[in-house]
Formats: structure tokens, C-alpha cells, sequence
């Protein structure tokens, strides 16, 4: 009973190493008849490379015979032979590498879309590094699984078939002998597999530390520093690189043993068939072509044979991968990003009763609010009071647990998010540019934009001068390859590309944090000048920003009021001793 | 104009460093001597016994024919015999190929780290974070299949080759120059194509790398993607890079698998021909069957290397450029070979003294002729605009640049003369970004200060009002901080980073910018509780706010790279400058 389980166990096993192959094999999008012509093209191509034994057995029985005309016949079927063999095997290669190499194509795109689809939350849990492992290594590691898969495991496994018939045909007791192997190489397989699984995760787990260690010694450089610590640093890496080295070691002395048992159990296997065979030809007289062949048909076996482990090895990493890739292409935490229609709402804003909490704290509770179009809004609260995570509820970043937004009237969950997000511009303290011009970002949103409307956003965010000083002014190329911005510059150039897709609603979240407040404020008054009839909401708790809005909200303990009197409010708590000795009444107007 | 990943790769295959590197890498491997020795004696004992067997077998076959039991059993024992040498040759070759192979790997990640250590500051400024990160890890990977299975494949190749073609000489010569007749066909072709095959690989490298880019820039970008509701255009640039990634592949595909099947055909030719010649020699009396059976199984073993070349060749490739780029890493100039300093200094006793100090980064000239006394337990404040040079300022006072000219004395020392660890143990820095660690947060504050025990660290963020800044954590202090302290708001990490300092309890404080992106209502409990703690100490804060100019005693302003005012703050305030100008601004507006 016990034993039936066990083995119905170790089939699955068996037949999961393939596992990979139909995974790929759904991504070929009408291509898998490719697929399975590289299999059935490998059928042949298996059976032919066998039959050049038998041939060359054939070959020396004629020699021995004396038969000349005999032998040129076989040497010219081998040639004949070998080259049909080698003209299909053209197309096990090229198909084998199309087959994986468009599951490759398909599946970054299918990741990609999926990345895109995935709403913002989804990228605030995940590092990114491992975002990206997960769409280029773990594809790769499946496509070459998928790729050895059809090139040669399952040719190896066809020889594995075609050696018993040849071999039952020259006699079977020859293919009783290679029979008894077979289970055999399949428990040293399945061994190999189970001893080193274990010690795989780990060096995949040792080589993610490693990553994250050097990330985060070179990205706080400055700090390990400042401080001396490099010692402390270094000894943690190295013993991060000897866990990594141990487990190697580990699974180099598994694979020496495993791997070396397999062709050794083939040799026996031919050793025993070269002293029946030589035995009974021997007592018969009989010809010695079947026996050169039925050896020479084990020294061909044994190479594919010793790969099979790598090959294990190979599904087992696959099979990781593709749980890897799972997490990505499942449908959770996905938005509707499919829309066409690009219609803009108007900026009244309306917060009914809202409640928000992230992970297992309660951030807001019953926030009700009224904000209409074309005020100006400063938001202020200490740090971490949850001012951002406010402005993010509003393009749905985050989704509120209760209650409900309205814009122009209409509950924003009702919105298509390519009209909301139309018309609110979100833009945050942490600037990424694209790679490419200058314009490109600031036309982001449009790229059919004028010129003209993206040097008057650039004017109002106060960087149209310096993209002027430019040699190459708008089409200076950025990122990568590019020029690098400092943070005000990448800052107001975020604020131009918000500016230019003429929101109804912008949201500046500590936008300007890394621009000092003299430019800051000559950013917000232009806003205030040319972007009348938009709503603005300022993020901040710098004092000269806060007091150019029209109104000002307090976020604290969960909830958000209005500050009336924002001088009374900061009584005894601003900047400094000095302030009530020598300053406002001297203070010249800007 | 920075290089480009695919730029460099293509000068470097280009260049003739790739053997000068290859040499470089192959002696460092054979200084460990004896994993090396043990791994090139496997290989050969391995290789030997490998050639050994076809002639064990002809023997055997021999023996069948002229009906000689013994010879039989005799010769299929041998023959049984090699496998088995190979069987524990292989073991040992298996182990010690990747001990070696690790081994080095290992070895010139912590160089690389170590190196990293060492090289000066201003080294992270023209190298990308991403870039080190991925020498360090990827391209030492690509090492391992190169020294794991590609150079004991070649050794073991080189000696089948050789003991093969000896033993054939020997049994018989002219066949043996029938045998060999293939080999000029295979090396011709395999030679003819090795262009194209670079080109090929070069094409799939370049195609993957844009890949990889678009789709980083895309993940960090994210949030303006979303926001302007462009996913679909993203998703369509992706796939036409993957499209060229694909047909690169596809490519390179047609041409390896032209190659195999063209080696197949001409390893059949080899064996035909032995077959015809072999037949002629046997009837000439000049072998026997079983001689022939060994030369037909060693025109196939030939074979088995050859078909491996193109595969040696690619790894041989990335391999190269790989290890390249991590001796660059290695070999960087570290910072002591700047300007090493010798001098230790234990204490900090009278003063530090900037003369007529300037500099520059490359063209831009950051400081100009700084000239500025710092006293023991003296206050001072470095205010100005963004660019104005104070965190340069800073940069120069933590050393982590040296000046372009000028001098900065400290205690009437050379600061370049003084040991650098020695000097940094005697300040606390306070830095404009704060940086954090994975872990939580008080792992954070100890990974500095490794004898502070969390009831001490709780009782110095109480002191310092910062421990409610974390009270909205579920587990306070004990909290995990994410990836780069993502799950912290800007202000929680200025507050860790403040601790930091305040736990060290250093006789130099140098704050820069310290609590910009901490509420003003926070920032007032941490001033006032600052006041004792500073007694005695030197205080050197850098900041455009002036939230915290209560602290100091006297305060510079900083202007173009220049030192244009200095006095007490209503000095300062009185005249007419920058320090007036910016304090107008952040307390005045026209609304």
C-alpha cells in the first residue's frame, strides 16, 4: 500500500521534470504545431543516429567476411544515412531554440502588460531588482529548460527507446540487459533530484543576500563611511560568500556522485552484454557486427545519458521560475487601464466618510471634505500623518475602505482611470525620468502636444531657462544615456509634464521638497497666475509654501481640518528662538 | 556621453585585452595549487582513460574472433576497468572544477567588495549603483560555467586528442592519416564562420541589454506611467525591442544549428572513410577487425569536443568581458593611494582650520578660496541656497573628497595627513539622505553603535523627542524598515539617522539638512532637547532653514561656491545679504 503511494510519488516526479515544456507550450499562441513537429522531426532524427551503429556492426561483419562490395555499400548508407540525420537535425536545433526562444518573446510581453496592468500598491511591496529577475532571468532560466527539453531530453529518451529496439532485433537478451538499467538511471535521477533541491534554494537565497548587501553598502557609501564601518561590512559579505560557496561545494560532491553513477551503470550494462555477446559468438561462430554494434550503440548512449543530470538540474530551476513568474501574471491586484476615452471632469472635489488603513493601521476614519474647483490647497501635518496617502486616494492609487470620493460629482471608483487620471496630475516628491529628451518626458502624457504649450509648462515650473541653457534645449536626451538632472531640476520638469496635460486637479505631494524656496514660491504663483480654474493641492510643511494657499488642511490623528489661523497655529513652534527678536517686522515684501 | 553596456562590450571583443585578461584570470586560478593540480590531474586521468577504452574493446573483439576466452575476459575487465577510473576521476574532476571555479568567483567578489571600501567617494558619482551590483553578481556568474565546464572540457579535449592520435599512430600509421583526413574539412569551417558567430552574439547581447533597461526604467518609473494612463504606448515600445531580441536569437539559432548538423555529416564522412581504408588495410593483412572497430569509435569520440567549440566560445567571450569589468572594479585607485594619511589622531583639542580651500568637480568649480575657523565647542551654521556649495562643504569636512587646492588643517595638522578611520571615529555625520539597512530600526542604529543595548537606544529617542515620530509603527522601534526604508516616511528616516549620530555621542556633529522633511512641530522638541547635549561638543550645521539656526553661535552664508558673509545671526540679519534674503522668504509671502 505504502509502496504503490510511493511510487505513484516518484512517477509524478518523474513527469513533472517536464513540467516546463507544457507551461511554455500554452505561451506559443497558435505556433505549437512547431512545437510538435520539432518533436516528431526528433523521433527521426534519434532513430537514424541509432541505426549508424547497427550500420557500422553491419560494416565490420562484411569485413569480416571478406564481402568489399558489401562494406562500400554500408560506408555509403552511412554517409546516406548520416546526413538525412543531420538535415533533420537541423530542425530539431533551429526549431528547439524558435520554440523557446518565441516563448521567451511571448512571455516578457505578457509579463510586461501584466506589470502594467498591476495597480500602484502591487510596486510599493516589491523590489524592484526582483521585478526585473523575474522577467528577464526567470524567463530565460524556463526558455532554456524549454530548449534543452526539445533538443535533448526528449531525443534521449526517444534513443533510450530506439536502443531497445535495435537492441532487441540484433538479440533480445541485449535488450533485456540495457532494460534492466533503465529503472536503474531513473532512481539515480530521481535521487540526484530530491538531495540537491534544497541546497538550490539556498544558493538562490545567499545570491539575493549578496544583491541586497552590495546595494546597500554602495547606495549608503556615505554613511558607511562617515561612520568607519567598512570592517564590519566586509566581514558580513565575505561570510555571505562563503554560505554561497559551502552550498555549491555541497552540490558539486551530490552531482559528482549522481551524475558519474549514470554513464557507469550504461558501462556495465555494455560490459555484460560485450561478455554474453563475445561468449556466444565465441561457442557459434557467429559473426562479430552485432555485438561492435550493440556496444557501439552504448558508447553513443552514454554521453546523452551523463547530460540528463544537468538537465534535471535545469527543470528544477525552471520549475522555480515559473512560480516566480506566476506571482506576476496572477490576475490579483490588477486595474482596468483599457480605455480610449479621454474626457476631462471638472475639479470640485467631495470626500464623503472616509476610512483608510494600511497593513494593520487605521490612517483615516470618517474624513469628510468639500473642495472646489480652482482653490488652492496646502496640506500640512506632521510626519507620517498620512498627508500623502491622502492625495494618493484621490487618482485611486490606494482605494479608500469606506466611503467615497467624488469628482465633479461622480464617485471616482465609476470613473474609467484613464479619465481620472486625465484629470488629476499626481506629482511625487520621487522623480524618475525616462530615457529620452527633454520633451519626450514633459509630452508623456500627449506626445501629439505643440512646442508652444511645452515651453509655457516648462515656464511655469521655472525650468524653461535652464532647458534653454541647453545645448540641444528640449531634445537633450536624459537618463541613461543622457545628461543627468539634479533632484530640483528632475522635480520641476515633473511638474511641467504634470502642467502641460492641463489637469483639472494638481496635486503637488513635497513636489518641490529638492528646490529651494525662493523658486519655489515664483512656481507657485505662476500656477496661481495661469492655471486658474484648476484645483491645487500642495503637500508640504515648508512655511513659505503653506502660506501662499488659499486655504490650508491639517492632517493629525487620522483626521483632516481646516486651519484658519495658521500664524496662531505655529505660535511658539517655528523656526527658531530668533524669530520674534528681528524678523517679520523687518521682513521686505516679495 | 557615457559608454553603453553594448559600446564597451564591442571594443573591448574588438581589442586584444581579452588574452591579456584571460592570462591574468589563469593565474590567479593556478595559485590554488592544489585544488588546480588535482583538477588538471582528474581531467587527463579522466581524458586517458577515456581513449584507453576503444582499444580495450578492440582487444575484446579480437579476442571473439580468434576464439580466445581468456583474451576475452581479460579485455572486457580493462574495458569495464577504465569506466570505473573515470567514474572516480570524475567525481574528483566534478568537485574540484567547481571548487575551483567557486573558489575564484568568491575571491574576486570580496576583492571587488573590499575594493569598493576603499575607492574615494567621488567613484559612486560616475558609476551607477545598478552597474557594481550587477559586475558583482552576474558577470562573476557567468564565470562559473566557464571555469566549471568549459576549461576542464578543453583540457580534456587537448588530451584525448593527443593520447588518441598517438595510440592511432601507433596501432597504424596510414590509417591513422586516413582518420586525420576530416580534420582539416572540420577546423576550415569551424574557422570560416567564427565571424559571423561574434557578430551573431554580439546582436543577441545588445538586443537583451536594451531589454533589460527599458524594463528598469519602467518598473522605476511606474508611477508617472500610471499617472498619465500610458501603459498601452509602454507596452508597445517594450515589444519592439523584444521583437528585435527575438529575430536577433532566431538569427544566431540558424546558424548554430547549421553548424551541428554539418558536423554530423562530416563525422560520418570520417567514419566512412576509415571504414573503406580500414577494409583495404585488413585485406593487406595490416590490421585486424578489432582494430578497426577501436579507429571507428575514435573518428566519434573526436567529434564530441569539436561540437562543444562554438558553445567554449561564446562563454569564452562573456566570460572575458565579465572578468574584465571586475578587475576594473579591483584594480580602482582606492582612496589611500590619493592621499594617504598616517598621522592618528585620538582627540579633538583646538581647532579646524579651512585655508583658502577650493574645489571642483570637473569643470564646475563647487568651493571657491574657502577660508573658515572652526573652534572646539564652537557652533556654526552654514547657510545658503541649493548649489551655493555647503554640502560640498560637508563633503570635504567628512573627507570624502580632498580639496582641489588650499588646505584644511585639523588641530594644526593636514587633514590629508591624518588616518583617515581615525579622524571619521572622532565625528558623527548626519547625512541629507538618510540611509537605511534592511532590519529594523533598531537594528539600524546599532549596526553603528554595535554595544548600545534597545533599552538604551528607546531612551535616547525619548530624550531626544523623536520617539514619537514612530509610535504610528505597529512595532515602534522594533519595526522592519523594507527595501531602503520604504515603509518609513522621509521624516521617520532623518529621525533614525539623527539617532544614529546622537547614539555615538561623537565630539564633531556635522548635520546637513538635517530635518527638512520633519514637521516643524517634531523638529521643535528635537532643538530644544539639543541644547545639553551639545555642551562641550562642535556643532557644524549645514542647512537652508533656518529652523534650527538656534543652535549655533555664529553662521557663514555660502553663495556661488563663496563664503560672502559671517557673523552672529543678527549681524547678519542686519545687513543686507543672502542670509536676510532667504530669511524673508521662508517667513514672508505676498499672498
Amino acid at each position: 500500500m505504502n509502496f504503490t503511494i510511493n511510487m505513484s510519488k516518484r512517477i509524478k516526479n518523474i513527469i513533472a521534470v517536464l513540467y516546463p515544456l507544457y507551461f511554455g507550450s500554452r505561451y506559443l499562441k497558435g505556433k505549437r504545431w512547431i512545437l510538435y513537429s520539432v518533436i516528431c522531426i526528433s523521433i527521426i532524427t534519434a532513430g537514424t543516429r541509432l541505426l549508424i551503429p547497427v550500420l557500422i556492426g553491419d560494416a565490420v561483419s562484411s569485413v569480416q567476411s571478406l564481402n568489399f562490395k558489401r562494406l562500400e555499400y554500408f560506408a555509403i548508407l552511412i554517409l546516406f544515412i548520416s546526413a538525412i540525420s543531420g538535415f533533420f537535425q537541423f530542425f530539431v536545433n533551429y526549431g528547439s531554440q524558435y520554440i523557446s526562444q518565441l516563448y521567451a518573446y511571448g512571455m516578457r510581453n505578457n509579463i510586461f502588460e501584466h506589470l502594467m496592468k498591476k495597480k500602484f500598491l502591487f510596486f510599493e511591496n516589491q523590489t524592484s531588482g526582483d521585478l526585473l529577475s523575474r522577467s528577464t532571468m526567470d524567463v530565460e532560466g524556463t526558455r532554456v529548460f524549454i530548449m534543452n527539453a526539445t533538443n535533448q531530453l526528449l531525443p534521449t529518451l526517444f534513443m533510450i527507446l530506439f536502443s531497445l529496439i535495435f537492441l532487441f532485433i540484433l538479440d533480445p537478451l541485449y535488450a533485456l540487459i540495457f532494460l534492466v538499467t533503465v529503472p536503474v538511471l531513473i532512481l539515480i535521477g530521481v535521487t540526484f533530484q530530491r538531495k540537491q533541491r534544497v541546497h538550490w534554494r539556498r544558493i538562490r537565497s545567499y545570491y539575493g543576500n549578496m544583491n541586497e548587501e552590495l546595494q546597500e553598502n554602495i547606495v549608503g557609501n556615505r554613511v558607511v563611511r562617515g561612520f568607519s564601518i567598512e570592517g564590519e561590512e566586509t566581514t558580513k559579505f565575505n561570510s555571505t560568500t562563503k554560505s554561497y560557496f559551502d552550498e555549491y561545494m555541497i552540490v558539486a560532491r551530490i552531482r559528482g556522485f549522481h551524475n558519474n553513477l549514470m554513464p557507469l551503470t550504461i558501462s556495465i550494462a555494455a560490459t555484460a552484454i560485450l561478455l554474453y555477446g563475445g561468449y556466444v559468438s565465441i561457442i557459434n561462430a557467429s559473426q562479430v557486427g552485432n555485438l561492435v554494434a550493440a556496444v557501439n550503440i552504448f558508447s553513443i548512449m552514454t554521453f546523452p545519458i551523463s547530460s540528463l543530470g544537468r538537465l534535471i538540474v535545469f527543470s528544477e530551476n525552471a520549475r522555480a521560475s515559473i512560480q516566480r513568474i506566476n506571482m506576476v501574471l496572477s490576475d490579483e491586484m490588477q486595474e482596468d487601464i483599457q480605455s480610449t476615452r479621454r474626457s476631462k471632469h471638472s475639479g470640485d472635489l467631495l470626500i464623503n466618510n472616509i476610512s483608510f488603513t494600511r497593513g494593520k493601521r487605521q490612517i483615516f476614519s470618517g474624513v469628510n471634505l468639500r473642495i472646489s474647483q480652482g482653490e488652492i490647497v496646502g496640506i500640512t501635518g506632521k510626519t507620517a500623518s498620512g498627508k500623502s496617502a491622502f492625495v494618493n486616494l484621490l487618482p485611486r492609487f490606494y482605494e479608500p475602505d469606506t466611503g467615497s470620493i467624488l469628482i465633479g460629482g461622480r464617485d471616482v471608483s465609476s470613473i474609467p482611470l484613464s479619465e481620472l487620471r486625465r484629470t488629476i496630475a499626481l506629482v511625487p516628491q520621487e522623480i524618475t525620468l525616462l530615457s529620452g529628451t527633454i520633451l519626450e518626458n514633459i509630452t508623456l502624457s500627449d506626445t501629439s502636444l505643440s512646442l508652444e504649450a511645452v515651453v509655457k509648462a516648462a515656464r511655469i515650473a521655472v525650468i524653461d531657462k535652464f532647458i534653454e541653457s541647453l545645448p540641444d534645449k528640449y531634445d537633450t536626451r536624459v537618463g541613461e544615456r543622457g545628461i543627468t538632472l539634479s533632484g530640483g531640476q528632475r522635480q520641476r520638469v515633473a511638474i511641467a509634464r504634470a502642467i502641460v496635460s492641463e489637469p483639472k486637479i494638481l496635486i503637488l505631494d513635497d513636489a518641490t521638497s529638492s528646490v529651494d524656496p525662493e523658486t519655489e514660491l515664483e512656481i507657485l504663483k505662476r500656477i496661481r497666475k495661469e492655471l486658474s480654474g484648476t484645483t491645487v493641492l500642495i503637500v508640504t510643511h515648508r512655511k513659505s509654501a503653506i502660506k501662499f494657499a488659499d486655504r490650508i488642511l491639517r492632517i493629525q490623528n487620522g483626521s483632516v481640518e481646516d486651519i484658519f489661523d495658521l500664524e496662531e497655529d505655529l505660535k511658539g513652534i517655528v523656526d527658531g528662538a530668533n524669530l520674534y527678536r528681528g524678523g517679520d517686522e523687518n521682513a521686505t515684501q516679495l | 556621453m557615457p559608454h553603453s553596456y553594448e559600446e564597451e562590450e564591442e571594443n573591448f571583443l574588438r581589442s586584444e585585452k581579452s588574452s591579456k585578461v584571460f592570462r591574468r584570470l589563469v593565474g590567479e586560478i593556478l595559485s590554488h595549487r592544489r585544488d588546480s593540480g588535482v583538477l588538471i590531474t582528474a581531467v587527463i586521468i579522466t581524458a586517458i582513460a577515456g581513449t584507453l577504452y576503444p582499444l580495450a574493446l578492440g582487444f575484446a573483439i579480437n579476442g571473439v574472433i580468434n576464439k580466445n576466452f581468456t583474451d576475452l575476459f581479460i579485455y572486457s575487465a580493462a574495458f569495464l576497468g577504465f569506466y570505473i577510473i573515470q567514474f572516480f576521476s570524475n567525481r574528483i574532476r566534478t568537485v574540484s572544477s567547481t571548487g575551483v571555479a567557486q573558489k575564484t568567483i568568491k575571491e574576486l567578489r570580496d576583492r571587488a567588495f573590499t575594493s569598493i571600501q576603499k575607492v574615494p567617494v567621488s567613484f559612486f558619482g560616475k558609476v551607477k549603483t545598478g552597474y557594481l551590483i550587477s559586475r558583482i553578481t552576474n558577470d562573476a556568474e557567468t564565470l562559473s560555467e566557464f571555469l566549471t565546464f568549459q576549461i576542464p572540457q578543453v583540457i580534456s579535449g587537448i588530451s584525448t586528442v593527443i593520447v588518441s592520435i598517438s595510440i592511432m599512430f601507433y596501432l597504424d600509421f596510414t590509417l591513422t592519416l586516413y582518420a586525420l583526413i576530416v580534420i582539416p574539412l572540420l577546423s576550415g569551417f569551424t574557422l570560416s564562420i567564427q565571424n559571423k558567430v561574434r557578430r551573431n552574439y554580439l546582436g543577441t547581447r545588445r538586443t537583451i541589454a536594451a531589454i533589460t533597461g527599458n524594463l528598469a526604467e519602467n518598473i522605476s518609473g511606474i508611477r508617472a506611467i500610471k499617472s498619465f494612463n500610458v501603459e498601452e504606448r509602454m507596452a508597445m515600445n517594450f515589444d519592439k525591442l523584444n521583437s528585435d531580441n527575438f529575430a536577433a536569437n532566431l538569427k544566431a539559432a540558424r546558424l548554430s544549428s547549421f553548424y551541428g548538423s554539418i558536423i554530423r555529416v562530416i563525422e560520418a564522412t570520417g567514419i566512412a572513410i576509415v571504414l573503406l581504408a580500414g577494409a583495404q588495410q585488413l585485406f593487406a593483412n595490416a590490421i585486424s577487425i578489432g582494430i578497426l572497430v577501436t579507429f571507428v569509435i575514435y573518428v566519434q569520440e573526436f567529434f564530441d569536443p569539436v561540437t562543444q567549440l562554438s558553445q567554449l566560445y561564446n562563454s569564452y567571450q562573456s566570460s572575458m568581458v565579465g572578468v574584465t569589468r571586475i578587475y576594473g572594479i579591483i584594480d580602482s585607485p582606492s582612496e589611500e593611494s590619493i592621499s594617504r594619511g598616517s598621522i592618528k589622531i585620538e582627540k579633538f583639542n583646538e581647532s579646524i582650520r579651512f585655508e583658502n580651500v577650493s574645489f571642483s568637480y570637473g569643470k564646475t568649480m563647487a568651493l571657491k578660496n574657502i577660508s573658515i575657523q572652526i573652534n572646539k565647542g564652537e557652533k556654526i551654521g552654514i547657510v545658503g541656497h541649493t548649489g551655493a556649495g555647503k554640502t560640498t562643504f560637508s563633503n570635504l569636512l567628512l573627507k570624502f573628497f580632498s580639496p582641489s587646492s588650499g588646505r584644511i588643517y585639523v588641530d594644526g595638522k593636514d587633514l590629508t595627513d591624518i588616518e583617515t578611520e581615525s579622524y571619521r571615529k572622532l565625528i558623527a555625520p548626519v547625512l541629507q539622505e538618510p540611509f537605511m539597512f534592511r532590519g529594523t530600526i533598531l537594528d539600524n542604529i546599532r549596526t553603528f553603535s554595535p554595544e548600545a543595548s534597545d533599552e538604551f537606544i528607546i531612551g535616547k529617542a525619548k530624550e531626544f523627542g523623536l520617539y514619537p515620530l514612530f509610535e504610528n509603527l505597529e512595532s515602534g522601534l522594533e519595526s522592519e524598515i523594507g527595501e531602503m526604508g520604504r515603509n518609513l516616511s522621509e521624516g521617520q528616516r532623518q529621525a533614525i539617522s539623527l539617532l544614529r549620530a546622537f547614539i555615538r555621542n561623537p565630539e564633531i556633529l556635522i548635520m546637513d539638512e538635517p530635518t527638512s522633511q520633519i514637521d516643524p512641530y517634531s523638529e521643535k522638541l528635537i532643538i530644544s532637547s539639543l541644547g545639553a547635549f551639545l555642551k562641550d561638543k562642535t556643532l557644524i550645521l549645514i542647512t537652508h532653514r533656518f529652523s534650527l539656526i538656534s543652535l549655533v553661535d555664529r553662521a557663514v552664508s555660502f553663495e556661488e561656491g563663496q563664503k560672502v558673509e559671517e557673523g552672529s545671526f543678527s549681524d547678519l540679519l542686519k545687513s543686507n545679504g543672502v542670509f536676510r534674503k532667504m530669511y524673508n522668504i521662508q517667513h514672508n509671502t505676498d499672498t
